[in-house]
């Protein structure tokens, strides 16, 4: 266990390189650092009811997270997660309008089970072109992830349009109020209780099941695992699903939750950040609840800033970029020791 | 072609003193001065792993030792530079080849050597034809790379080292791509540089080539120099062998050792297969085997072939000549367009890898560090893919009881490592390939596929695959072994059959004759990757 404690250690050194560096750049466009780095510690950790506002942006990043970590894990870099939540959005959307009404003891699960269909769905093509066309994830998960934004755009503006809507960016009605699972600005237990039980699903699946163990082997060695007589196809497909299905779950949860309502370009680096968080973790389901914890804290430390003098908000995306910078950097460098390391030994 | 003689005609050809060699924290060689006579063939001899490719590396200035000094026709070569040990007149021709497969032959040798200015593409193919037929390699100038066999690619790269005036030539194991006929014309050939006044060092590991061909010997063994060179003649195999292998000589069978050091005429060794039992329905049968040519060559035609319970039947051919392809059919992984396969009496057509491994398919595939191992994933985890893909996907498996499972088998096959968890990387080969026993051969097993189960392996661990697959034989499990070491076959093997061209054409019993074997394995154009079949 001492190498995954290395890890750890690694990681943090990593962020508090990239905290640095952000130090320089915000020193360099004549912001304070110590102002900034602390006005972000403060909307973080210490304003009033700071842990819920952690939470209410943690918990759904936590679930994407989970699912791009079990993708990853298999060896698909599934950069969809964008558009999964998007569409697990809408089709919990479509759910939640078809069940007005209702009593949230059906509607509520009925929707959450209609987001993860609909994320899984919106991976589920990609995963199939990889399996069967050899076409690389990579390029079709992000095309994916620009039509999800623009189906949103078309669903906000069209089938689900709020007559009553006034303003630029368009929206759906709000959902029944009887069908929400928080306030808007916070978090709730359902929503909790949903977190916790992805993680320990996304545990048990990646640590404590045949396909945990042989998605960890397809991903580091294809050939190894089809010469022992897998179904690779079959567990890249149960890959994608499960990635795309809590992506899904994630965007349908933001919208019984805190949105309330399905409006166009929401959240839209919500995505990016659940992968950050699993290249971040290393790709474990555990360091995931830590890793999806700070950065929830700066998603909600990024609302805080523009509060105290002056700080813009970017400086937040600004921490994000240069944390993702680092952690890419260094797999590279990973990568380059390895190959390295490779050459030398081979006579 | 041999360039006027060296101002100290007298000086060694090469002159190692306590050359050094570490990688990493390995060291490669440790400690080695010899002195090798010039205008003489020199034969450096040992195991794997011996420090053999690293010596010659070091000789041709593409490894810095770590100390000690190499002096080339007595002039001091400044360490780790491959061009000054060119122009002092070395060099080397290596395991595998690297010539541009696109080009000629002429277009080659332009490119190597220092004839610059514009020629017509008849006046290069003239030129160093001539060249060619003069220096007694016998290719043609206009043919490409990539459409001659291995052999004459070995002749080609031969023919670019001597472009340079090499006066010191090194070939690293230029045996083990050649069919017996080949090594006896590759040593012809090395015989005629000799007679131009070439120095030639031989990487070799058979004692009987050793001896036809070398005028000294010189053994290593663990990096070490344990003597040499030493003249050849009046040289006894077995004591030469025996400096070989070294300590472990006595714990090995004498048929095993004379196998593995190819000491003289292979025999069959003596152990003998159990009787039939009733209830024996054969373990492999194929039927006009057909798949088409692929990315690894011939493809396979109308193969049919018999492996019966308790029985040892190995696959001879030069490589690239079906080998993969009729392992990928048996494991179901390229799809038979024509013919039947049957493992364990059971009919195979479309069912998968997995539906087979049920029926008692094991498979120790060509690539130990690709198709056989994740080389980054950890022991235990390598180990019990085998256990699980039988499963549901979503079947529950405990990381505890599966680390435990394997670190009793790992201790029942004698690996050496620290832990389950470490990975599979950091073994060595043969403890990689134990690994690889310690999954594939279990009670259940009927058929084990084994494609060089030894390649790259030291002769201790090499002894101890072949008592593994023995052992599997003796019961009950039909083996069948694919090899481009003939010793290695009818050392182990109740039966041989030839593949040539993705042709089965011929099928040998012991006491084997090598000769019948080695024509068979070049008929039928049976020579690496075209295919001369009409």
């Amino acid at each position: 266990m001492t190498t995954q404690l290395a890890v750890v250690f690694r990681t943090f050194a990593f962020i508090l390189a990239a905290l640095l560096l952000c130090a320089l750049i915000f020193a360099a466009v004549g912001l304070s650092a110590t102002e900034t780095l602390q006005g972000v510690i403060e909307g973080a950790l210490f304003r009033p009811r700071a842990l819920d506002h952690v939470l209410r942006w943690a918990l759904p990043l936590l679930i994407t997270s989970v699912g791009v970590v079990i993708c990853f894990r298999a060896g698909f870099f599934n950069i969809g997660a964008q558009g999964q939540f998007y569409m697990g959005a809408i089709a919990a959307a479509f759910a939640a309008e078809a069940l007005r009404g209702t009593s949230p003891l059906v509607a509520v699960p009925l929707c959450l089970a209609a987001g993860m269909a609909g994320g899984a769905l919106w991976a589920l093509w990609p995963a199939l072109l990889r399996v069967r066309a050899g076409a690389d994830e990579v390029i079709t998960t992000m095309m994916g992830n620009f039509i999800a934004a623009l189906a949103l755009v078309h669903v906000t503006s069209g089938p689900l349009k709020d007559p009553s809507g006034s303003g630029q960016a368009t929206s759906s009605r709000p959902i029944d109020a009887a069908h929400r699972i928080s306030e808007t600005t916070g978090t709730s237990p359902v929503i909790l209780a949903t977190a916790v039980l992805v993680v320990l699903l996304g545990w048990w699946l990646t640590r404590r099941t045949a396909f945990g163990i042989l998605s960890g082997l397809a991903g580091r060695n294809p050939s190894m695992v089809a010469w022992q007589g897998a179904r690779v196809e079959s567990i890249a497909i149960s890959a994608f699903l499960f990635s795309g299905g809590l992506a899904g779950l994630a965007g349908s949860i933001e919208l019984l939750g805190p949105n309330g309502r399905l409006a166009s370009g929401f959240l839209p680096t919500h995505g990016f950040t659940a992968i950050l968080i699993g290249l971040v973790s290393s790709l474990s389901v555990l360091a995931t609840v830590v890793v999806a914890l700070f950065f929830g804290a700066l998603a909600s430390a990024a609302l805080y800033l523009p509060i105290v003098a002056g700080l813009p908000a970017a400086a937040i995306e600004i921490i994000n970029a240069s944390i993702a910078l680092f952690i890419t950097a260094r797999a590279d460098a990973v990568r380059g020791v390895l190959s390295r390391w490779r050459s030398r030994w081979k006579t | 072609m041999a360039g006027p003689q060296p101002a100290g005609a007298s000086a060694p050809a090469l002159d190692a003193g306590n050359v050094t060699v570490r990688y990493g924290s390995f060291t490669a060689l440790e400690g080695v001065s010899a002195r090798f006579e010039p205008g003489l063939i020199h034969a450096i001899v040992g195991q794997n792993g011996a420090g053999k490719t690293t010596f010659a590396r070091v000789a041709a200035g593409l490894v810095a030792p770590a100390q000690g000094d190499v002096l080339i026709f007595g002039e001091k070569v400044p360490p780790g530079d491959v061009l000054s040990a060119r122009a002092a007149g070395v060099e080397l021709v290596h395991q595998s080849f690297a010539l541009p497969p696109s080009f000629t032959v002429a277009e080659v040798l332009q490119f190597v050597s220092p004839r610059r200015g514009i020629f017509s593409r008849k006046a290069i193919e003239r030129h160093w034809q001539s060249w060619l037929n003069d220096i007694g390699i016998d290719l043609k100038a206009d043919a490409r790379i990539q459409d001659l066999p291995v052999e004459s690619q070995q002749s080609a790269e031969i023919a670019r080292a001597m472009v340079s005036d090499a006066r010191l030539l090194i070939l690293d194991e230029p045996t083990a791509v050649l069919a017996p006929e080949g090594i006896e014309r590759l040593f012809a050939r090395v015989r005629g540089l000799k007679a131009r006044g070439v120095t030639v060092f031989l990487v070799l590991h058979k004692i009987r080539e050793v001896l036809a061909v070398a005028d000294t010997v010189t053994v290593l063994r663990g990096g070490r120099l344990v003597t040499g060179p030493v003249a050849t003649v009046g040289l006894e195999p077995s004591a030469l062998s025996g400096l070989i292998i070294g300590d472990s000589a006595g714990t090995i069978d004498a048929a095993d050792r004379a196998a593995l050091t190819g000491e003289g005429e292979t025999t069959h060794a003596s152990s003998t297969p159990p009787a039939r039992r009733p209830g024996w329905a054969g373990a492999l049968r194929i039927r006009r085997a057909t798949v088409p040519g692929g990315p690894y060559g011939h493809g396979l035609h109308g193969v049919d072939l018999d492996v019966d319970e308790a029985e040892i039947v190995g696959i001879a051919g030069v490589e690239g000549n079906g080998q993969r392809d009729l392992v990928a059919a048996i494991a179901g992984l390229a799809p038979l367009t024509a013919g039947e396969i049957e493992i364990g009496a059971q009919r195979f057509a479309r069912q998968g890898l997995a539906a087979r491994r049920k029926a008692g398919l094991r498979i120790i595939p060509f690539e130990r560090n690709v198709e056989g191992l994740s080389l980054t994933s950890s022991l235990w985890e390598n180990w019990c893919a085998a256990r699980l893909v039988g499963r549901s996907l979503f079947s529950p498996a405990g990381p505890r009881a599966l680390r435990r499972d394997a670190d009793a088998a790992f201790q029942a096959w004698d690996v050496r490592y620290r832990s389950p968890d470490q990975p599979a990387g950091s073994l060595s080969g043969g403890n990689a390939q134990k690994v690889i026993l310690a999954r594939e051969i279990d009670a259940e097993a009927r058929l084990i596929v084994a494609a060089q189960p030894t390649r790259g392996l030291d002769i201790g661990a090499t002894a101890a695959v072949w008592n593994a697959l023995r052992g599997a034989r003796d019961r009950g499990a039909g083996v069948l072994i694919i090899s481009s070491d003939l010793d290695e076959l009818f050392d182990i093997c109740d039966k041989v059959v030839v593949l040539a061209s993705g042709r089965s054409v011929g099928s040998f019993t012991p006491p084997y004759d090598i000769r019948a074997v080695g024509d068979a394995m070049i008929a039928a154009g049976g020579h690496g990757q075209e295919d001369l079949a009409p």
